[in-house]
Order: C-alpha cells, then structure tokens, then sequence
C-alpha cells in the first residue's frame, strides 16, 4: 500500500466517523445525547491515557487532572468574570497553559534521566490526589467540595454539543492514529520496549516522553475545557484519582496499545453505567465490575484485540514460514560514501580519538578497574582481551556513558564526556555495541534500522518513509548475514547470530567515529565473522575509525587488530602490537588455551561408530 | 532419523521423533527426529537461524509442537510443560537470561538444586569452577558475561541433571575456559553418566566433546555422523560455509 493511499483509507475512516456523528441526535433520544456528548470527552482523554500507556509504557492514573485543567478554567473565568467572547478564549488559554505548566513540571520529575516507569506511575498517582485536595481547600473561589455551577456559558443546542464533542474526539483519535503509525510514532513503542538501546542510539527519551505528555495534557484540556461549557458545572471529582483509574480500566478494557479500543471502551462503559445506574441504581457498579473482571480474564489484551483475532481464531491456521517473510515495506539504499573529514561528527582535530586517563571503576569495596591509561588514533583497531571477569565491558561501560566510572577522564574527539548520558556520547560519536544482543524485540528489523537512523533523519510526525538510507558499512553487515531477506521479521524471531548482526548494524547506522564492540560475532559462524572483520578492517582504514573491539578469538583478532591490549584483574597488563602481545607468556598463561587442535587432540577417539542418515 | 550408538537394553535418553515447532505462523523446526543413548554426546551444529534452539525451546515444552513426539527416558513428554521436563531430570542451560541476575552466585544454585544435599552439589561446582565458591556472595548480575556462563554450566551439572540440553555454552568464554569446559564436560559424563545435546557455533570443541554430530539446514537434519571420523570436520563445514 502506498503512502498516500494508507493516509486516504485513514482519513475516509475518519469522515464516515464524522458522519456518524453528525446522524447520531437524528437517531438518538435526547438522554443517549446528553450522556454520550460526556462519554465522548471522557473518550479523548482515554486516547491520551492510550498513547502513554498504550505506546509509550507509562501507567498514568493522572490524566483526569487535565481534564480538570480545562474544566476548571472555564468554571473560574465563567463564574467570577463575564462571559464574554474574549473571556472564553482567555478560559481556554488559561486552561491549556495550566495542563502544561502542571505537565511540564511532573513530566520532568517523572521522566529525569534515570527515573523509573514505576517512580513515574507513583508521580501521576499522586498527581490527582494534590489537585482534588487543592480544589477543596479553595474555597468560594473553586466551591470546594461543591464544586462550580450556575455560570453562564456558549449557547449552543444539544445537538450542536453533541457535534462539537464528537468531531473533537474523531480529530485526535485521527492524529494520534496518524501519528503512531508514522516513523516518529515506532519510537514510542521503541522506547517502551528499550529504552536503554534508544539512549545508546542517540536519542534523548526523556525529552521525547516529556514531549509526549505535553500534547496529551493539552488534548485533556481541551476535552475538559468543552465538557465545562456545556456541562456548566465543575465539581473537584472531575480532577480525582477515581476518575483518573476509570481511564486506565477503560483503556485495558478496550484493548490497550490500539488507540480505537480505548476510545470505544470509554463510550460503551461510560453510557452504559449511566444506563444501567438508572435502571439498577443499587447493583450497577458490581455489573460493571463482574463485566470488567470476565473481560480482562477471557481477553488479556482487551475488546478491540479480540474482535480482530476472531477470524484468525476460526481459521486456526499455521503459515508455514515462507509466508512471514513479506515483502517489505521499506527499501534499503545505500548512502553516498563520505570521505573521512566529511563524515559527520567528525571534528576529529589532531587529538586522539580516544583518551582514557586514570579510570577506575568500583562497586563498594571490589575494584573492577584500575588506573586505565590509554590513547587510540582514528584509524586504529584496538583490541581488548583478557580472562573473562577482567574488567573489558565495564572499560566499554564507563566509555560510553559518563556516569558509569568512579574515576578518571575520558576524552572523546575532543569532547570531555564528564558525567553526560549515553545519548551525549553518541552525540560525540560513541557507538556501542552491547555483550548480549540488545536490540527492539517486537519491532521488525527495518523498524529497528530506521529507530537506529532517527538521530540522523528526523522522522516524520505524519509520514512513513518507504526508503531508509543506511551507511555501507551497515548495509554490508546486512547484507552478509542475509538480514535483508528478513526485513519485515520481528526480531524476536531472529535467532541469536542475527540479533547480534541486526544490533551491529543498528550502531554502524549511527556513524560513529569511536565504535565499541563487545563481541560483535559472538554466534556467528566462522565465515561470518571473516566477513564481519573484513568490514571492521575496512571502516578503520578507509574511513578512519577507532574501534575497540573485545573478542575471545585470538585468531580473529590476530586477523584484523591493529594493537592489543590486554587487561588482566582491572588493570592493563600490556599493551602492544599483535604479535608481541599474542606471543607473549602472559598471554599464554592467563589467556589461551592449548588451542584448538588441543581440544580435539585430548579427545579419546569414540567407539566407532557409523554414519547414520539423517 | 539419527539412532543412538551406545546401545543399552533400555530405552534411550531422548527420542525426537518427526518434531516441527515454531513461532506463531512460522515453522522453524520440520520433522526432526534423533536419538540420544544414555551417555551420549550430540552436537547440533548449523548456521545461523536454522532453528538449533527453537529445537531445544521446543522439545523443553516452552514453543508448541506442531507435530511429533518427545520421549525421555521411556516417558512421553511430548505434551509436558517445562517444569514437568525439567523434573524428567532434564537441565535446560538457555543462551540468554539464564540466570536469576538479582540473587546471589549462591541463591542460584540453591534454586536449582532441589534436594536437600547442596554439599554434593558445592562438590560439584569445585569440580567444575573452583573460581565460583570464593563469589558465593556476589550478586550474579555482577559476574562478567564469561562468568555468568561458566555460573550457568556449573549449576546444570550441580542439579544432577540426567539430560542436559545446552545451547551455545561456549559463547563469550576465553579459550582455556572452553578447554576447561571439553574436561568439565567429559568428566561429568564419565562420572554420572549424563547424557547431553549441545548446540554449537564452535566446531572445534563441538566435534572434541561430542560422540556424533548432526547438521541442522532450514529446520531439518541435513546431515549427521560420528565426531571421530576423519572427515567430519570437512563435511560440517560444507553446510556452514556459504
């Protein structure tokens, strides 16, 4: 499907909504009108409950504050000064810039470099808790527990409330379905799934959450800001925690992570509690809540969800593999080779690259490293060894983000890491790659790949590119490992070799000048690895990179390694060409084995046995 | 199908027989079907992607069986779940998140070992990495990636696992510690008689440890045979290389 034609489907859908909407007081009584214009401002709020829980992985219980932001702006202005036109936008201004000053300020306690998904529920739970208790103690000027009621207000028909509240509502579920499926929308759920990975790419996450939270604030502003002027009544309940979790339910009911589940979850609870607590005025709530406990139980992921499994449920088919590797939606190109000085970020000076100064690293009382000395070119290929447990990933730690080390300077292309976050070091040209395949399990690999080139090409808010320029070195990795048959596989289903592939060529998408790879071919055959190491030869001396690479194969690293370095107990033990640390004793000692041929010398020869066929 | 060599009177360690697995929509695993004698030692070698630990997710009862059968020891298991494998006696050593990161090196082992002898089980770890008594304390997640495996390895053989299925255990160790490992190996086999299937990247140490070998190609075996013959470096590296 084309780009344009997938944006047509998605805004036909979004007219026949609106058509529905504009029918609605035509079929409808009046009661269903009243009760659903409600339902459908709740509905907006639930998206924006969806987006950040849905997508982004934050369990927020405080969307009903901004919600309460807009209502209460409108109570206040409409009740203590004339409603007048001015006024009512001023309301509105008022209301939106509450909702993001409060957001701004939790969005930021909530998303700080280093704070946890549940430090950030905790936040958005008590978030609701301050606002009710500041709305009780305010006296005549918010009406307490009473509330605001009695203030004047546009004077629009039922009908036409119905409308506004409806086309609102069809407005942002479009944007928000536009925008999760859009190449900017992917790095939401990428950073729901790793957002450790994302910071190493380059990617600022807790501006992109804070970002986020901002637009959803607004959009509950709004909503509350609409529900005031035809409500017109306020009540401090509109900003409480049990409103606050009833979006939460509604979203998991619906069908979390689908943005169209929750918004029907909202209208179909919301209207039938009204029903039914008309009807059944004692026992209304314990249906409910039977209801909700059956669904969660038979639907783990919601409604939504299991009205589009039902007719892959019925046929209960399994593919046979041929048929998961679609043809994919995104073409890889090969971006224009750049000389060395061209290449980006590559203010590289006359310094080294790399410049290690007395770094240590210690967990209480245990030293990991000790007084680490070093300095590597651009162009060099450095390769770590050293018995397991000598320190070589925690050096490769302690290199890529600033934070890590307890001691020590180290000085990338210039640029003094201090104690910035990973995404700064990638911004000086740090590239990491991790021991064990780090990469976005429910992402396809060219979801993956382009979340890698996000830093690069800013992705649209709107679009889907359907072209992903990469870097040859990237491209080569890819095409070795035969990962661009396999571009539209999630890679939680690529076996192990090739998520480390797939992760070699998400860090070399970034361009970096200072690469550092932990075991980069670690469950490669040994053809790959040749391959891998051919390319690795190639980036240090065409294009002038300092890798640092750690790897347990002595003969790949006598293969490809300008310099050894070898670590031995958190401290450099030596330090030299290849062949004067691969001969030396020390190396011999603490490292190396009785070699391949070794092992299969020691072996007793088996009982014989014969070939059987497979 | 590949038969067992060590033939006892009893029934083998493990008999797969025209097992296919996968993943939703994908069956990576088509009709495999071996045979493991008591004491026996097999390599699954493959490229990557052929379907070499879905084969083992699978026959531990984590991925569904499409078809086939499993029998261990004389005992369906084609339809346990994994907790009911492992109590058969088999020891599933995974490639990735094996090990409980936030306990110690020793609450590890303690939640491996079930029975009430953990001496024996300490015993055994002396015997297979001393290195790891002097750091019963530390917290796992804190090891080294090589330490953590070799941790893992020795917490398999410490469980008095009758089977052993391993996957890729030699991955991110230094070469001594793969020698290491071929003796730790052989010597749990000639002690308990444990019975292993190894999956491997690495050749030399796969055909070293092994009784025999067998090629995994796109889900199925493409071709299988004795580590002690002459040729079968050379006929493994034909389906490696590509």
């Amino acid at each position: 499907m084309t780009e344009s034609r997938r944006l047509s489907l998605i805004l036909a859908a979004a007219v026949l909504a609106l058509a529905a909407i504009f029918a609605g007081p035509y079929v409808l009584d009046t009661y269903s009108v009243n009760v659903l214009t409600r339902s459908l401002l709740y509905a907006a709020v639930a998206l924006t409950v969806d987006l950040l829980w849905g997508y982004l992985g934050i369990l927020t219980f405080g969307q009903s504050v901004f919600f309460a932001c807009g209502a209460y702006a409108a109570g206040l202005v409409f009740t203590h000064m004339d409603f007048t036109p001015g006024n009512a936008a001023l309301a509105l201004a008022l209301g939106i810039g509450a909702a993001v000053f409060t957001a701004a300020i939790v969005g930021w306690l909530a998303f700080w470099h280093g704070a946890s998904a549940l430090y950030a529920s905790v936040i958005t739970l008590v978030l609701p808790i301050v606002a009710t208790q500041l709305l009780y103690s305010g006296g005549t000027f918010t009406g307490s527990s009473s509330g605001l009621s009695g203030f004047t207000s546009f004077d629009l028909s039922t009908e036409a409330w119905f409308w506004l509240a409806g086309s609102f509502l069809v407005a942002m579920t479009t944007l928000a379905y536009i925008f999760v499926q859009s190449d900017a929308g992917r790095l939401l759920v990428a950073v729901r799934e790793n957002e450790q990975r994302c910071k190493y790419l380059g990617l600022n996450t807790s501006r992109l959450k804070i970002r986020v939270y901002l637009a959803c604030a607004v959009i509950g502003a709004v909503a509350g800001y609409i529900y005031a002027a035809y409500a017109m009544v306020v009540a401090p309940e509109l900003a409480g925690f049990v409103f606050g979790t009833e979006l939460v339910i509604w979203t998991a009911l619906g069908g979390r992570g689908t943005l169209l589940g929750p918004v029907f979850g909202a209208l179909i609870v919301d209207y039938e509690s009204a029903q039914l607590s008309g009807n059944f005025p004692f026992i209304w709530q314990l249906i409910i809540g039977t209801v909700f406990v059956l669904v969660i139980v038979a639907f783990p992921r919601g409604l939504l969800p299991m009205v589009f499994d039902l007719p892959r449920r019925l046929l209960g088919l399994v593919r046979p593999r041929g048929d998961v590797a679609r043809p994919a939606r995104v073409a890889l190109a090969t971006l224009a080779t750049l000389d060395a000085a061209q290449t980006q970020g590559a203010e590289v000076g006359n310094g080294p690259a790399l410049a290690v100064t007395g770094v240590a690293k210690r967990f209480g009382s245990l030293t990991v490293l000790d007084g680490i000395d070093f300095k590597a070119r651009a162009g060099e290929l450095v390769s770590l060894v050293g018995p397991n447990g000598a320190g070589k990933t925690t050096l490769m730690r302690c290199i890529a983000d600033g934070a890590e080390r307890s001691a020590g300077t180290i000085i990338v292309n210039g640029h003094d890491i201090g104690s910035r976050p990973p995404e700064a070091c990638v911004a000086f040209g740090v590239g990491r790659k991790f021991q064990m395949a780090n990469v976005f399990e429910t992402l396809t690999v060219a979801e993956c790949l382009q979340i890698a080139r996000a830093r690069h090409a800013r992705p649209s808010l709107w679009r889907r590119a359907n072209i992903l320029p990469l870097p040859e070195a990237a491209m080569h990795v890819i095409a070795t490992t035969g990962l661009d048959r396999q571009l539209s596989t999630p890679a939680h289903l690529l076996s192990h070799g090739l998520k480390q592939a797939l992760e070699l060529s998400m860090v070399l998408a970034l361009e970096p000048r200072v690469l550092l790879l932990d075991e980069p071919t670690a469950g490669l055959t040994k053809t790959e690895r040749m391959q891998i190491g051919a390319i690795l030869i190639d980036l240090t001396k065409k294009q002038g990179l300092c890798v640092l690479l750690v790897e347990h194969d002595l003969d790949f690293v006598r293969e490809i390694s300008s310099r050894v370095i070898v670590l031995h107990q958190g401290r450099i033990v030596l330090d030299g060409s290849v062949e004067e640390v691969v001969a030396s004793e020390l190396v011999k000692q603490v490292y190396a084995g009785s070699g391949h041929a070794g092992i299969a010398h020691e072996t007793a020869p088996k009982t014989g046995g014969q070939e059987v066929p497979a | 199908m590949i038969t067992p060599h060590v033939d006892t009177h009893h029934a083998p360690a493990l008999e797969v027989a025209g097992l296919s697995s996968g993943y939703a929509g994908a069956v990576v695993v088509r009709e495999v079907s071996l045979a493991i004698g008591a004491g026996e030692i097999l390599a699954v070698l493959g490229k990557n992607g052929m379907g070499k630990s879905t084969l083992l997710k699978a026959m531990m009862g984590f991925l569904p069986k499409m078809a086939g059968s499993v029998t261990i020891a004389g005992t369906a298991a084609t339809r346990l779940s994994p907790h009911r494998v492992a109590r058969l006696g088999v020891g599933y050593v995974a490639q990735e998140k094996a090990l409980f990161q936030d306990l110690t090196v020793e609450e590890n082992l303690k939640l491996a070992v079930r029975g009430p002898d953990f001496a024996a089980a300490l015993a055994e770890v002396e015997a297979s990495f001393p290195f790891l008594l002097q750091r019963l304390k530390q917290r796992a997640g804190t090891l080294s990636g090589g330490e953590q495996k070799m941790l893992l390895m020795a917490r398999s053989l410490a469980t008095g696992a009758r089977l052993l299925l391993v996957d890729e255990i030699t991955e991110g160790l230094q070469p001594s510690v793969i020698d290491r490992l071929a003796g730790v190996i052989r010597s749990a086999r000639e002690r308990h008689g444990t019975t292993m299937l190894l999956v491997e990247q690495h050749l030399p140490f796969a055909l070293a440890v092994a009784d025999r070998w067998a090629v995994l190609d796109r889900g199925e075996i493409a071709e299988a045979g004795a580590s002690s013959e002459p040729d079968a470096r050379a006929r493994v590296l034909k389906h490696l290389s590509v």
